[in-house]
């Protein structure tokens, strides 16, 4: 039967992969919720033309980021969505 | 009767149960590992040939209180409790059980009215198959009376991606100069559409179900399959099974039809033997 895919395995050689796959999808996670905040509050009209600016800019960079870290690793997005059984996947499957 | 791209696998996915521990509610005092074990497959009113069953053994029939029920003999040693837990995770032998399970079952359902019995349920030996179908009589009766003239078809709905609908290009222009608040404003599209495309496509499962339903004689909803299981990237919406008069198949496939196009797949599957619309929970 096939491996669990989420298993830190403490191998040397695949540790930091794996260390780094788990940390790159927390802070994607995270990136994904402050997003959708930013989203609601611009549609809410509670921020400013300028705060939109400022916070769209630092949410493209760490996108930008992202997509730079995970090529170092050779991970691909799929690589940062756990698998939650029945809940689902972490992130919304783009 | 069904068609070859959807063999037995496909049986699985109209929903009998795999529940080895339901399977063995009746099993109270059968040696696990020893002696043989009666395998039972379906029950009908009419004894009939059939073909080789699980592990290509010959199909007999045990005729108790009107009823005829459809069993071979299985070794305990790979039938019993304990060995099955274990092989009811080697696929290939799944796929070959199941194979040979639907073959006995859609013979039988071909010729007479069929209640189709949850893959590999074994009894201890004939006297309790005997002992169900007096048990049990005018639950098997109003089952079969209720499938009579009737098969069961399988409908999936899957989500496909719609056309995209977004303007990359007026966005940008719209915001040029401020890259910040247009990439907010494409994340805000892109989200917002689909989240509603989602619900939208959940609105229209819950009425291609209604729908379907209506014009079937009975209609239920299985719970909507991972796409490793589909093998499907596409989101399913919705894995119906309606049993069908017969002579409505036409009109039933007519409005399946209906109901495709526009970010929704229909694939619709059968007949089957109305395994949906048979499982007795046995008590």
């Amino acid at each position: 039967m096939e491996t669990p895919r989420w298993r830190v395995a403490a191998d040397p050689e695949t540790v930091e992969r794996d260390l780094s796959r788990l940390v790159l999808t927390l802070v994607e996670l995270v990136r994904q919720l402050v997003e959708r905040q930013c989203v609601r509050r611009m549609e809410q009209g509670s921020l400013t033309d300028e705060q939109i600016e400022v916070l769209g800019v630092t949410l493209m960079r760490l996108e930008e980021a992202m997509t730079d870290l995970c090529a170092r690793f050779e991970l691909t997005p799929q690589d940062l969505n756990l698998d939650l059984g029945p809940l689902g996947t972490l992130l919304p499957a783009d | 009767m069904t068609d070859a791209g959807s063999g037995s696998g496909e049986g699985f996915a109209e929903g009998e149960g795999f529940a080895v521990g339901g399977n063995f509610a009746e099993g109270e005092g059968f040696a696990a590992g020893e002696g043989e074990g009666t395998y039972l497959y379906a029950v009908a009113r009419d004894p009939l040939p059939a073909p080789a069953g699980v592990a290509g053994a010959p199909v007999r029939t045990i005729a108790h209180a009107g009823l005829v029920a459809y069993v071979s003999t299985v070794p305990l040693e790979r039938f019993g409790e304990e060995p099955l837990r274990r092989l009811l995770e080697d696929m290939d032998w799944l796929a070959e059980t199941a194979r040979a399970h639907h073959l006995v079952v859609d013979t039988v359902a071909a010729l007479t009215t069929t209640a189709p019995v949850r893959l590999v349920t074994v009894y201890a030996d004939d006297a309790q198959v005997a002992d169900l179908l007096e048990r049990r009589e005018n639950d098997f009766l109003r089952l079969l009376e209720h499938v009579t003239g009737r098969r069961e078809w399988g409908v999936k709905a899957y989500a496909v991606q719609p056309a995209e609908q977004e303007h990359p290009q007026q966005s940008a222009e719209a915001h040029a100069g401020r890259p910040g608040t247009a990439y907010l404003q494409r994340r805000r599209t892109s989200l917002r559409g689909r989240e509603q495309a989602r619900r939208q496509a959940l609105q229209r499962a819950d009425h291609i179900h209604r729908a379907l339903a209506a014009v079937a004689a009975a209609g239920l909803r299985h719970r909507a399959q991972d796409p490793r299981l589909s093998g499907r990237d596409a989101p399913m919406l919705l894995n119906g099974a309606y049993l069908v008069d017969q002579e409505r198949d036409a009109e039933f496939a007519d409005l399946v039809a209906t109901f495709g196009g526009d970010g929704v797949e229909l694939r619709m599957t059968g007949p089957w033997a109305p395994y949906s619309f048979t499982v007795m929970e046995a008590t």
